[in-house]
């Protein structure tokens, strides 16, 4: 694949942050349907479509540059944005092992990954980096392992210890959260940590989804998409930092909606780690505007009606209470009330 | 699970350890390196007999760190079903098994502040593996090994050389036994137990703990034995639209799977729930053998582990 | 920002004996002494012996509190230590943690804010909820842990309260972390600077 990273796009400030066409069209519109409501709708995480985000394990996209230098500016910042548990260490070689495998397998081009015995030598070439050490030694790394390799991976990583028939929030790399604080919510078990979630746990979705995912298998991976809304193509929307992003939402009207807010999606994968028996929970962020979504007749229609419907409690929850209306104001002239087609694909 | 996601290996070496254990070396027929795994892993061996397929759990011994090999241990069962017989017998260096990704359903509690292992004959074998983890002594922990004699010791130079002051043995034969009241009376706080071995063993770890006050949440066992052998019985699958029959040597989901329709299945022991089968008819009754659905749903019947429980009936429908 | 439903606040029941349990640790602050006679009043009934196993380390406080420590006196408790306030008995509960035994189940009675602290320190013996019974008794006043400058403010009763770190107004939420023993408070007005919702007392 024949990546053009764009390294000086930004996430904040003058926020220069745009989808190329082919990013366009490659997005992972989380609406199968007019209208939304939560699931488990996990799937296994296999190999996808060419081209498509599914295509390998993790996706590397024109904007990798980009985020991994806006991490660092939130890790700088913030240290505490990255946590770890003592006793998740050896979940976080695990996490490396399978970033790094994965990206070095799915992307020659860009990244290298040798090894004789525990002696390894990673390749990053867009972020210029070349980094020899031992499998397994703290020592030989320049930071801890999942701190090390979280800042060359796009989107968030959440790992997770099972004990006691629960799974463990224990360690982290949380710098493209859609509102939530690693910080307050570490230590917490699967469903303490889903607790301000609405209506999901009178569906018992979360006992689902836990029972699921204790049996979760090495090998077997699976995905599923979450979304949201953020003004501007601003990928830190944590709780910290509210105070920064939350004025926004005050900001958007019907004439500047398109350009202002983005569709959010989470492509969220969960992997089974061998040496720790811990679940790595991965979160990819995707942005777009609503002025490029509705470059595609149908995903206007789509958005313009799943907005208008969407449950009252998941307006709020979601964040969007102060500017739904007007984005669904901007997004009605390209609704004709034609039916649009099951699936997301763009017709 | 179901064999679509199997791993082909070699046996590499076979040794006998003790009059009925022998110790199986397994390399990656593509001369790969295993999958890496965390102690107390077990994997399902796949093994193609001439007349039937038998599919084993068994404990990995081999160290976590060293993933050139698998080791596992099989005990010579005496009323085999044929498994055991079939790698005791059948299986030489150099032949062919195909193996599931390994399944870790017996992992030490990683904020546990102490470890009590206590394992009975071949029991000792998911202990080896996790005491390369244990090895660094963060955290404090200590073996205790019961066996019949000295000469039923496997692996006992192997854990004298490594952990020689934490191992304590127990031989049968010079009527030693584990004092279980008192190894579980006086243990700090945050200390697990865990015990591999015979059933009558586990029992009697899970009983005194209890009576010690402690919680289920502290106590991890595992068992592997053969699904209980019982009458032949008839089932009927309604989906694949197929009368199976169980004969008394093969479990209910051993026979399911020999008429070609998969179940999903995770521990093959009747712990984990993963081959829970709905029940859609029922003229007789159910025999449960299995530790995971509550006395209230096994009374029910509305629900079955094909890997161990069987029936007695003149009908038995089944969700498949 | 959602105010109701959210399912992360700890949730109390009344204190019951868990005879299962071998040693019995209490800690009780004030009121909550009414709570553990109880526990051990139905101890006195199922399985006497176990009150030899009982050891309490209780704060008395106002006018009833001769006559509750009265009470613990005639039970025949095997240890009872009293104190003057929950952090001298907090310091005194960890060293008691450090010698006890697998087969001991802990009672708490007492303020959340109390309940809470204990219960971190118990985490750092890796007791888990099997072997620990709390019961709220007495002020619902919230610690609220600001997440924006990480200051956690004591005593709160409002529905929203001004950060003793960082001087923002906080919503209270009901979202809890027991490692920090403290609700999330995240800044209410963002979006709105100035528009704070009206001030009412609720955790009293």
């Amino acid at each position: 694949m024949n990546t053009l990273f764009k390294p000086d796009e930004t996430f904040r400030d003058d926020f220069s942050y745009r989808n190329s066409a082919q990013a366009i069209r490659r997005f992972p519109l989380p609406f199968p349907e007019d209208d939304y409501m939560y699931s488990v709708n996990i799937e296994p995480h296999v190999s996808g479509p060419k081209g498509s985000v599914v295509e390998f394990a993790f996706d590397v996209d024109e904007h990798y540059v980009a985020e991994c230098r806006e991490r660092e500016l939130v890790l700088a910042a913030e240290p505490l944005r990255f946590q770890a548990l003592p006793h998740m260490l050896s979940a976080q070689w695990d996490c490396l092992e399978l970033i790094m495998e994965s990206l070095a397998r799915d992307y020659p081009a860009h990244f290298s990954l040798a090894r004789r015995s525990n002696h390894w030598r990673w390749i990053n070439r867009p972020l210029g980096l070349d980094q020899q050490f031992i499998f397994g030694d703290v020592d030989t790394l320049p930071r801890q392992p999942l701190d090390y390799i979280g800042r060359q991976a796009q989107g968030d990583f959440v790992v997770m210890d099972q004990r006691e028939g629960d799974l463990w929030t224990e360690a982290g790399m949380v710098t493209t959260q859609a509102d939530w604080s690693l910080d307050f919510d570490i230590g917490m078990t699967f469903k303490e940590w889903h607790g301000p979630v609405p209506l999901a746990h009178e569906m018992s979705v979360f006992d689902r989804a836990l029972k699921y995912l204790l049996n979760l298998r090495l090998g077997q991976p699976v995905r599923r998409l979450n979304w949201t809304m953020t003004v501007h193509p601003r990928l830190d929307t944590s709780p910290e930092n509210y105070p920064k992003w939350g004025p926004d939402r005050a900001t958007v009207t019907a004439q500047n909606a398109g350009d202002l807010v983005h569709l959010r999606v989470e492509l969220q994968g969960l992997w089974r780690l061998p040496r720790s028996n811990a679940i790595v929970f991965g979160v990819r962020c995707y942005l777009i505007s609503m002025r490029e979504l509705a470059t595609v007749p149908k995903w206007a229609r789509r958005m313009h009606r799943v907005l208008e419907n969407l449950h009252p409690a998941l307006v709020d929850y979601k964040g969007l209470t102060r500017y739904r209306d007007a984005v669904v104001e901007w997004l009605a002239p390209y609704d004709d009330g034609k039916p649009t087609s099951p699936g997301t694909a763009p017709e | 699970m179901n064999d679509a996601q199997t791993l082909a290996v070699e046996v590499a070496a076979i040794e006998q350890v003790t009059p009925l254990i022998k110790h199986f070396t397994l390399t990656s027929a593509d001369g790969g390196a295993l999958p890496a795994f965390s102690g107390g892993s077990h994997i399902i061996v796949v093994m193609r007999g001439a007349l039937r397929m038998h599919r084993n759990p068994y404990s990995l011994l081999s160290s976590p760190h060293q993933l050139d090999a698998y080791e596992i241990g099989v005990r010579r069962m005496e009323e085999s079903r044929g498994g055991s017989h079939f790698m005791h017998d059948q299986v030489r260096v150099g032949s062919r098994l195909e193996i599931a990704h390994p399944v870790n359903l017996f992992g030490l509690d990683k904020i546990a502040r102490k470890h009590v292992l206590i394992a009975g004959g071949i029991g000792i074998t998911p202990f080896l593996a996790q005491l390369e983890d244990l090895h660094d002594g963060t955290v404090p922990y200590e073996l205790h090994y019961s066996v019949r004699s000295p000469e039923h010791a496997a692996f006992l130079n192997r854990l004298r050389e490594r952990e020689d002051d934490k191992v304590r043995m127990y031989y049968d034969s010079e009527t030693q036994a584990v004092d279980f009241d008192g190894l579980l009376s006086n243990q700090p706080l945050g200390t697990h137990v865990y015990v591999c071995g015979p059933a009558g063993l586990i029992n009697r770890v899970i009983t005194t703990a209890k009576s010690c006050g402690w919680p289920d949440s502290h106590v991890h066992w595992e068992q592997f034995s053969a699904p209980p052998v019982g009458d032949a019985f008839d089932v009927f699958l309604a989906r694949a639209k197929l009368t199976v029959h169980v004969p008394p040597d093969q479990s209910l989901l051993e026979s399911i799977e020999a008429a070609g329709v998969e179940v999903p299945y995770l521990c093959r022991g009747g712990v984990c729930g993963f081959c829970q089968t709905r029940v859609l008819e029922l003229d007789g009754e159910l025999l449960h053998n299995d530790h995971f659905l509550s006395d209230a749903d096994k009374a029910r019947g509305k629900n079955i582990m094909p890997c161990v429980s069987r029936a007695r009936c003149k009908n038995l429908v089944l969700d498949l | 920002m959602l105010i109701t439903g959210i399912k992360s606040k700890p949730v109390y029941a009344p204190l019951r004996a868990d005879v299962g349990g071998r040693y019995h640790l209490m800690l009780g602050i004030g009121p909550g002494g009414i709570a553990l006679l109880r526990v051990l009043a139905e101890m006195r009934e199922s399985a006497p012996q176990a009150i030899a196993n009982a050891r309490l380390l209780f704060v008395p406080e106002a006018a009833d509190a001769t006559d509750t420590v009265e009470q613990f006196k005639q039970i025949g408790l095997g240890s009872m230590s009293l104190f003057d306030d929950g952090a001298s008995l907090l310091d005194t509960f960890r060293t008691v943690l450090a010698e006890s035994f697998m087969g001991t189940r802990l009672y708490v009675a007492g303020p959340e804010s109390f309940i809470g602290l204990a219960m971190k320190i118990a985490l750092e013996f890796d007791l888990n909820k099997d072997e620990i019974r709390a019961e709220e008794i007495g002020t619902l006043a919230r610690r609220v842990y600001c997440v924006h400058c990480r200051t956690a403010t004591e005593e709160v009763r409002t529905n929203i309260v001004r950060c003793t770190g960082c001087a923002r107004w906080l919503l209270v939420r009901d979202h809890y972390s027991r490692r920090l023993a403290a609700y999330m408070g995240v800044m209410v007005d963002a979006e709105a600077p100035g528009e704070l919702p009206p001030l009412k007392e609720i955790y009293l």
